[in-house]
């Protein structure tokens, strides 16, 4: 199997003298096509700043990140644009946009890719009835529940067909049962698409859905 | 989905419309004291240049025509009225002074104009009634008895017959002229030269100004720079009256009020600046998540800006069709220059569109970590 997302050597320090926080310490990871990782470990150990640094949001201060087997160069590339066309992102509070319906929030990232509007707006509406939201395309985020709009956001974080979605806490706001209908919905999606997911939890209970899971502590990867 | 700004703005629709509506009243403001302004120019201009007069002499030192006085000296005016280069006879004193009349029992703001019947400084007929009595004496000496009349702008709505008091003196009204305001809506009161110096001067022979013709195959320039040459008297051009006159009664006086003018530009920069900033602020998450999902600076810079020029242009526009309606309803006299009005509406454009730019520029560089942050 095909390397999706490498990280080899990975190293990001915030703060400066002696505030610096090492909240990741060389780092070494590899996540392969079509995997669903988990990625754990106690809170502040890591987590989200290793999968900022491996989506292109954060710039590593030492090691490499290869997507696809390409090397990524924060000085000569643009992040965003890697990050549009390449990487998904779902977020523990959801973060669609209030002034739009849900078929608007998933047009949005392939409006964002300069994707041509009755293009995006029929792949929205595909990706929303395959979720099973058909009936609720024209509603605002202020009119869905929890695992409603998480779902939503997954279809928003696989409108550009990326290489690999990174989820963060998707379902620390949900109720347990919201949170297994989303797992469900996940492994749907990957049988469909084929996508590569890591996902950040602290939920136990999610462990028995993952091909793989990451454990992690203060900055390091203890056992993958 | 070139209708995503407008999406977001009908979401805040409630600011949008009040950031607007800000605009449009701070521009509408700015139009109008300008047209306050010009309506005051346009009245100082329109009774100095209805004389008819081409130069404009007052005494050396007296501080100018319409603004000191001078004494009507029995030689100059011998002198003018055989004058070097001016229509012979054409030199007429001149009383510009503003009173305060009681009209109807109420004190009233007036500008009594007193001038020799026939000649230069008012008009030659009414519109009805007739013109009030002249004096005969020429040499405008404090005896000359002539009965108190005067001839009141149409505006004034007085009546033929109706009497005015002017000094402790009542004085009756006998002709209406063709109205011709001066400066903020106030009315001419014409009169004999001679009883505006006994209602007004105290019945001494003063004036405010000597009025002339010059020669048609006269330059009037050169005229007024020969006479001014003279050590006793002052000479100025009609140009250099209208310039002396909107000086002293419209810019000096509104200095303040073109300052204003200025502050309120800056308040509706300020304010659409500011309002776009805190919605910015308001925004910082959802501009940091754009970014997050890969939103480039230049998409979400489009996104915001895209909203101030609507926001802006909105704004501009009402407040300039505002602006004209307000100065129909004005209850002076108030005229918006067309053009001025365009170049003020374009410049207050470009104003809230660099303060929106500047709060929306400071807004797209939140960090696209803040997507993973939760709560701000
Ligand atoms: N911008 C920052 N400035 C300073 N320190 C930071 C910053 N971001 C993260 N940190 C620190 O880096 C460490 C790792 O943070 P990170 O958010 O990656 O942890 P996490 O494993 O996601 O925790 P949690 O489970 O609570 O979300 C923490 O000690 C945190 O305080
Ligand atoms: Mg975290």
């Amino acid at each position: 199997m095909a390397a999706i997302v490498e990280g080899t050597g990975l190293t990001k320090h915030f703060g400066t003298g002696d505030a610096t926080v090492v909240a990741i310490d060389s780092v070494d990871i590899t996540i392969e096509e079509s995997e669903l990782v988990m990625i754990m470990g106690d809170s502040g150990c890591g987590k989200t700043t290793l999968i900022s640094l491996l989506g292109c949001i954060l710039t590593p201060d030492a090691g490499q990140i290869r997507i696809d087997g390409e090397p990524i160069d924060p000085e000569l590339q643009d992040m965003s644009v890697i990050r549009r066309e390449k990487i998904g992102f779902v977020f523990q509070l959801f973060h669609l946009l209030p002034y739009l319906t849900a078929q608007e929030n998933v047009m949005v990232a392939m409006d964002l890719a300069k994707k041509n509007t009755a293009e995006a707006e029929s792949r929205a509406t595909e990706l929303l009835t395959q979720i099973g939201l058909s009936e609720r395309l024209h509603h605002r985020p202020a009119q869905l529940s929890g695992g409603e709009k998480q779902r939503v956001s997954f279809a928003r974080a696989l409108a550009n067909r990326p290489k690999i979605i990174f989820a963060d806490e998707p379902t620390a706001n949900l109720d347990s049962r919201q949170s297994d209908n989303l797992m469900n919905l996940i492994q749907e999606l990957r049988q469909e698409h084929q996508t590569t997911i890591a996902i950040v939890t602290h939920h136990e209970g999610l462990k028995e859905n993952a091909d793989r899971v990451i454990q992690m502590k203060d900055g390091r990867i203890v056992a993958a | 989905m070139k209708t995503l700004f407008l999406k977001d703005m009908r979401y805040r629709q409630a600011r949008v419309v009040l950031t607007a509506l800000g605009i449009t009243v701070l521009i509408s403001l700015i139009l109008l004291l300008g047209g306050i302004m010009n309506g005051m120019r346009i009245q100082a201009r329109q009774y100095v240049e209805s004389t008819g007069a081409d130069v404009w002499i007052s005494a050396e030192g007296s501080g100018g025509a319409f603004i000191g006085f001078s004494m009507v000296v029995e030689e100059y005016m011998a002198f003018l009225n055989s004058g070097p280069g001016l229509v012979p006879d054409s030199a007429a004193p001149l009383v510009f002074a503003q009173a305060r009349p009681t009209v109807r029992g109420k004190s009233t703001k007036a500008i009594v104009v007193g001038y020799k019947l026939g000649q230069l400084g008012g008009p030659k007929s009414t519109v009805e009634g007739r013109m009030f009595t002249g004096s005969n004496f020429e040499d405008y000496r404090p005896e000359d008895p002539v009965p108190y009349e005067v001839v009141v702008d149409e505006k004034m709505g007085l009546e033929i017959g109706e009497q005015i008091t002017l000094g402790n003196e009542k004085v009756r009204v006998v002709g209406k002229a063709k109205s011709l305001m001066f400066v903020l809506d106030t009315p001419l009161l014409f009169m004999d030269v001679r009883i505006a110096q006994k209602l007004l001067l105290g019945n001494t022979p003063h004036v405010n100004m000597m009025i002339a013709k010059t020669n048609k195959s006269e330059q009037p320039a050169q005229i007024a720079a020969d006479l001014d040459a003279l050590e006793t008297i002052e000479a100025r051009t009609l140009k250099q009256t209208l310039r002396d006159i909107i000086a002293y009664y419209v810019d000096e006086p509104m200095k303040a009020v073109q300052f204003l003018r200025v502050m309120l530009w800056l308040a509706a920069g300020i304010l659409i600046g500011m309002i776009t900033y805190v919605t910015m602020l308001e925004k910082t998450q959802e501009i940091g998540v754009l970014k997050a999902i890969g939103g480039s600076n230049g998409y979400v810079m489009g996104l915001l800006l895209k909203q101030v020029v609507l926001i802006s242009a909105v704004g501009v526009l009402l407040g300039l069709m505002l602006s004209y309606v307000f100065a129909a309803a004005a209850p002076i006299f108030v005229l918006i220059n067309f053009v001025e009005s365009i170049i003020v509406a374009c410049i207050s454009f470009v104003v809230c569109c660099g303060s929106g730019y500047l709060a929306a520029r400071k807004a797209i560089a939140v960090d696209p970590m803040i997507a993973f942050r939760g709560e701000i």
